[in-house]
């Protein structure tokens, strides 16, 4: 399925999406992950919610969330690529009981990490923003020193070139704590890059529901996430 | 067909594609080993273009990791015999 609006005019998109398309995104998106990374990682899944609790929830607020996801200093990734997101550690799939594996694991010599991930919809900017946050096994909480050890070279090139403009502390627009966060100002325009090519080979639609897939190839390098490559093929057949 | 290496061990033809304000290179096409990660088709164009941070992305609206290898690439986005690579230099975080 391409899309839904035979409208939509792809030449004049400037990249961003609406609350409800980012949530029809986000729940393909979930699904897609869930078809394609059943032993790897955790499940993202959809979390609804309101910012103004004393008002019915309408049904587009809500946020993505992936968490307890294992990462490991870069300085381990040459040796092994794919320590980075934790996935070569069986005992973390698919069981609930992370905490105790996150020990397990330790006994290897090194310093595990987990780190939270939501994905967040900015009305502002009108992208998906990524929020994170970072704690030792023993639920010490990681300040941006030890995530930037944490991250690929390259992403940590960057933030040490444009430290504020990056990655910054901001509040969750929905839990009210403060978070690491990518700053989304640049989105829109790599987003319409990505896309528009996909769509005008598709007739001039836009399949919304690969909007986060594509999101994700981008932001998911910054953090060291990786996406599995069936996935990303697969996305024509949404 | 009996007599084609692995298909790992292939060269691939990568073509690097300008787009928006991408200035474009005199040689947009070159073979690489499939063995190779896309990390190497990454640091060749930065470069060729003396820019470190670049918006590399392929067809199917997907920006590659840069541990992917050339051929699962190939493999799974290439078409008419070759890897069409975009890039571009807006890139920009912030």
């Amino acid at each position: 399925m391409v899309s839904s609006r035979a409208d939509f005019d792809i030449l004049t998109w400037d990249g961003t999406v609406s609350s409800s398309d980012f949530r029809v995104a986000a729940l393909a998106f979930a699904e897609k992950w869930k078809r394609f990374n059943t032993t790897t990682l955790p499940r993202w899944s959809w979390v609804p919610c309101s910012k103004r609790p004393w008002i019915v929830a309408h049904e587009t607020e809500g946020y993505l969330s992936l968490e307890n996801v294992f990462l490991r200093g870069s300085s381990e990734e040459d040796q092994d690529e794919s320590s980075q997101t934790g996935k070569e550690e069986p005992t973390c799939s698919g069981q609930d009981d992370a905490i105790d594996n996150a020990i397990l694991v330790q006994s290897s010599g090194h310093e595990i990490h987990r780190y939270d991930f939501h994905i967040v919809y900015s009305s502002s900017y009108r992208v998906p923003v990524l929020f994170f946050r970072a704690y030792c096994s023993d639920g010490q909480p990681l300040v941006l020193d030890d995530i930037e050890k944490d991250l690929p070279a390259n992403s940590a090139k960057v933030l040490t070139e444009s430290k504020w403009t990056f990655i910054t502390q901001e509040e969750h627009p929905h839990l009210n704590r403060p978070w690491y966060t990518l700053h989304p100002c640049g989105t829109s325009e790599w987003m319409k890059l990505l896309l528009v090519a996909a769509a005008s080979r598709a007739k001039g639609g836009m399949a919304f529901e690969k909007y986060l897939v594509s999101w994700l190839s981008v932001v998911g390098q910054v953090i060291g996430l990786r996406i599995p490559i069936e996935m990303l093929c697969d996305s024509d057949e949404l | 067909m009996a007599s084609e290496p692995p298909s790992s061990a292939r060269k691939v033809v990568v073509h690097l594609r300008a787009t928006g304000d991408a200035p474009i290179l005199k040689q947009a096409k070159f073979k690489i080993a499939g063995t190779d990660k896309f990390a190497k088709v990454i640091d060749f164009l930065r470069r060729q273009l003396h820019r470190e941070t670049l918006f590399v992305y392929v067809n199917s609206a997907f920006s590659p990791n840069p541990d992917e290898l050339v051929i699962d690439l190939y493999t799974n986005f290439g078409f008419d015999g070759k890897l069409v690579v975009n890039y571009a230099c807006s890139m920009a975080w912030g």
